[in-house]
């Protein structure tokens, strides 16, 4: 089975380039148009995917109680 | 949503999955967040019944369920549902036997992709898996996760 692992170095800087400056007429290039933000895909690349994990838990755990309310009030 | 306390939960108890949804995209370097926690898995009789253990301690019970009807939490249950969509004391936590725009358990398990997180290691779908079951479902949700997956497929990220 394949296993998911931190990108080496070349493999951040090359996927870190292709998002930075997207090739014409790329799904890379379509999304910037669509409003994707890519600076934040090439942040989430310097993680390893553990640590995109735990930041998605810090995010939840913060985040939840104010979607509660916000369902609450509504 | 306690993703490490479900994850643990059912890797512990020896439960046969896959994790697709937001939980995979994020850990292939989405930069959405997700409050759920989708799991595709494996339908056979231990299985189900390692389902039911794992998730018990956090009390399942279907989302919009009123709260004052019973619900039995048990192999039966699980067996005659294809997507459960439960809220438990970890969070909410999606368990589905067949997902739209995937092949077999069987089939998916083979093309997953292993990742260390949540202090265990899991299977995760691979990104190309991802794309298309998120295309099948065509949420509006799903729909506008696209652009950034397949960025991040056509960047060679995740």
């Amino acid at each position: 089975m394949k296993e998911l692992r931190a990108l080496t170095p070349e493999q951040f800087e090359r996927a870190a380039a292709k998002l930075r400056n997207p090739p014409p007429g790329s799904k890379i290039e379509a999304a910037k148009e669509f409003g994707i933000d890519l600076s934040l895909l090439v942040e989430q690349l310097r993680l390893t995917p553990a640590e995109r994990g735990a930041r998605l838990q810090e995010a939840t755990r913060v985040l939840e109680p104010l979607r509660g309310a916000a369902r609450r009030r509504s | 949503m306690e993703f490490e306390t479900a994850i643990q939960a059912l890797c512990d108890a020896g439960v046969d999955f896959v994790v697709i949804g937001g939980l995979s995209a994020t850990l292939h370097g989405s930069a959405a967040i997700t409050f759920d926690l989708d799991i595709f898995y494996a339908r056979t009789q231990s299985n189900l019944r390692r389902i039911v253990a794992a998730l018990e301690p956090y009390h399942p019970r279907p989302r919009e369920f009123p709260p004052g009807l019973p619900f039995v939490w048990d192999e039966a249950t699980v067996r005659n549902g294809s997507m459960l969509t439960l809220h438990t004391d970890a969070g909410d936590v999606d368990l589905l036997a067949e997902v739209a725009g995937l092949d077999s358990f069987d089939a998916v398990k083979a093309t997953a992709i292993e990742v260390q997180a949540f202090g265990r290691r899991i299977c995760i779908l691979d990104l190309p898996s991802l794309i298309r079951a998120k295309r099948a479902a065509g949420r509006p949700k799903d729909l506008l996760a696209l652009p950034e997956l397949e960025s991040l497929n056509d960047a060679g990220g995740g």
